[in-house]
């Protein structure tokens, strides 16, 4: 289960942060039934995202020739469901490291009520303090959604992290996004002890497109941005970016085939469609292709969702070129009027 | 589920519309899946600036299409992997159920032709466009009706006109679900014996057989007023009534907004009768209709019009579903087997 270690003596393979509602649990906050629904369901009552725990367990667990990696939550949801989403988190046989929840009762207390929406002065602040405690050599892959900033803050975070938002321009983009003066403190604090272990740290932003933002808005966040409408088209370009096996994928798409009852032919769909959108490079498919035929007991339908990715691949030809992960070009300041315009 | 290949180069708006289609398509239809036949570079950008579930759709690459100035065989003769070519090839692979285009209809009969091949006992391929009606027709109470050939060919033999009348009746039952849809043989009067002698012919061959419900001749009125479910005519004269019935509900348009300018009493007449108009103007929305299927394939082949926006595309798509799903083409092949043969016409 739970673990509260912070040491970054542990030799983590990778840190993977994840935010929940709407990127692990599949949370319906658009009406107040469902925030009443999620407020006081039971652990067992609530629902993932489909592959979200297959995929997350994959991740995390370590192999011969790979340690595990470190799980961090960071969810926008209030502290009080702490028992409940721990609770929920165990079930599904995930571990994690860290899981931060929001204080909104405290935001209300203190009268700080643009706290109770504000998801920059929430997440960053928290995100660079997780990153000082460990190693500066560890690489992270981020996991959110398109209900909220996600995309925005994972990004900003990881180029403060890499050093190409410098102090001044992330108060100024703090400023813009209506944080709180000590949640902008709290993120200086943490640059100071970041500042001579500045590295290239964020590998992959994965957002969650529940409420199917069209993947051409996440364009200017770069190409590390990777919008995917399910963790069967993430777990392929994991696989690519080789942080997970292909045992690890034949493992997710199992859940997909079995508990989801997708149909082989729909996630050879998926995966041209993340294919075409320019997120795995041309060689992964054969890899794929060439390491699942060494599993021996892959399953039969595993094996058809292959060959069936595969003539997806050939349909097309020579028209999908890959973009490896680079960060976005635009100022945070452009990119918060950005988000905004959704 | 069925699939169906939509040509995404051809219409007036490129591919933006026909991606736009199968996106909402996408969505809201689950039994429904499409494959985007074109240039994966224009689709892409196209497909990734709205919403869409890619679970229901996938892209064929072709990096050639029709060009709207270049006649359509010395295009398909250019690059035999134009859209529309590759379109009917996926078709014939079995990968896709039915095409859809909106692209040159001689390029679709063409490759449709070469690619698919013709129902058995199919001489020529015949063009149907659905006509808005006042009378209804079928259990849905459809307010058109079919009227077949409008250009696929000029010419008709009376053992075309045949084919074209079963072909019209079995995609009648399929779309619109009534099972035996009347069928009638265009012609200058009611009499069996009006007419030239090809409508005379198959007249009488008609007549003897009964697959289906021939309800003799009819005369041009009969159509705007839809008398019967199906017309049959030969290419020529079916596009030339069809571009007739087009061009007066065109002048009608013209002249009520011409007076609604003119005069405020005429104005005030139009405005109370606004909801009658709308009513007209629904009947006449052919964007509603799902385009208009090329019969006498293997397999169904729909002709989205080239001004086609994405929902008269979208339409054309569930059409081309039903028709697939359909026995359509099998009842086709059956009714074939028992017309006769005439002197003349093998291997014309």
């Amino acid at each position: 289960m739970s673990s509260a270690t912070d040491s970054s003596a542990v030799p983590w393979a990778h840190v993977y942060r994840w935010d929940l509602d709407k990127t692990y649990l599949d949370t319906k906050f658009e009406k107040l039934s469902g925030m009443v629904k999620a407020a006081f369901e039971k652990a067992d009552e609530k629902r993932n995202i489909p592959g979200a725990a297959a995929l997350l367990r994959e991740l995390s667990r370590g192999t011969d020739d790979r340690a595990p990696a470190r799980v961090c939550i960071v969810s926008g949801s209030p502290t009080q469901m702490r028992r409940v989403l721990e609770e929920k988190l165990a079930l599904d046989g995930i571990t994690w490291h860290e899981f931060h929840l929001k204080p909104q009762w405290r935001n209300l207390r203190r009268g700080r009520f643009r706290a109770l929406r504000d998801q920059v002065g929430y997440k960053l602040p928290l995100l660079l303090r997780s990153r000082t405690k460990i190693d500066k050599s560890l690489q992270e892959t981020l996991f959110g959604d398109d209900a909220e900033a996600d995309a925005f803050i994972y990004s900003l975070y990881g180029d403060i992290v890499a050093g190409r938002v410098d102090d001044q321009e992330m108060v100024r983009v703090m400023k813009a996004a209506s944080a709180y003066p000590d949640a902008i403190d709290a993120c200086l604090r943490s640059l100071r002890t970041l500042e001579f272990e500045r590295a290239e740290a964020v590998d992959r932003v994965f957002i969650h497109l529940d409420r199917r933002t069209p993947p051409a808005f996440f364009r200017p966040f770069g190409s590390r941005v990777v919008p995917v409408f399910n963790y069967f088209q993430a777990a392929l370009v994991l696989f690519a970016d080789q942080h997970l096996d292909a045992r690890g994928v034949v493992t997710v798409t199992q859940a997909f085939l079995q508990a989801e009852g997708h149909p082989p032919e729909e996630l050879a769909n998926l995966f041209q469609d993340i294919a075409r959108r320019g997120h795995l490079p041309g060689t992964a498919m054969q890899e794929l292709g060439m390491a699942v035929q060494e599993i021996e007991d892959t399953p039969q339908e595993a094996r058809q969702v292959v060959w069936s990715c595969v003539q997806r691949f050939v349909d097309l030809g020579d028209g999908a070129g890959y973009r490896p992960p680079s960060p976005p070009e635009g100022d945070y300041l452009a990119l918060l009027d950005h988000l905004k315009s959704k | 589920m069925t699939t169906v290949a939509l040509d995404c180069m051809g219409g007036d708006h490129g591919p933006s519309e026909a991606v736009a289609a199968a996106a909402s398509l996408s969505l809201e239809r689950p039994d429904l899946h499409l494959l985007l036949v074109g240039d994966v570079e224009q689709i892409g950008p196209a497909l990734d600036a709205t919403a869409y579930d890619p679970s229901r759709l996938s892209v064929r690459h072709t990096p050639h299409w029709v060009p709207p100035d270049v006649p359509p065989g010395r295009a398909l003769e250019e690059h035999p992997d134009v859209s529309i070519a590759v379109a009917c090839d996926v078709v014939a692979e079995g990968r896709a159920g039915a095409v859809v285009t909106a692209g040159s209809t001689g390029a679709a009969i063409l490759s449709a032709a070469r690619r698919l091949g013709r129902i058995p006992g199919v001489r020529r391929a015949a063009l149907a466009a659905v006509t808005p009606t006042e009378l209804r027709h079928g259990p849905k109470e459809d307010p058109f009706a079919l009227l077949l050939d409008v250009g696929a060919t000029l010419h008709a033999s009376a053992h075309d006109l045949v084919t074209f009348a079963i072909m019209g009746s079995a995609y009648a039952a399929a779309v619109s679900g009534n099972p035996r849809p009347q069928v009638a043989l265009l012609s200058n009067g009611t009499e069996a014996h009006k007419g030239p002698p090809e409508v005379v012919r198959a007249n009488e061959l008609l007549s003897g057989l009964t697959e289906i419900d021939f309800a003799g001749n009819v005369e041009g009125l009969d159509i705007p007023r839809g008398t019967v479910d199906v017309v049959v005519t030969s290419g020529f004269l079916g596009n030339v009534v069809l571009k007739m019935l087009e061009g007066i509900g065109e002048v009608i348009a013209d002249l009520a907004s011409d007076a609604y300018a003119r005069r405020f009493l005429w104005r005030l007449g139009l405005t109370m009768l606004s909801s009658g108009i709308k009513q007209i103007e629904a009947v006449m929305d052919w964007e509603s209709y799902g385009g208009a299927p090329i019969l006498g394939f293997c397999q169904p082949v729909i002709k989205a019009h080239g001004r086609s926006r994405s929902r008269a595309i979208a339409n054309a798509c569930k059409v081309a579903a039903k028709a697939a799903r359909s026995e359509m083409l099998r009842d086709v092949e059956r009714a074939l087997a028992k017309v006769p043969v005439e002197e003349g016409e093998l291997g014309a």
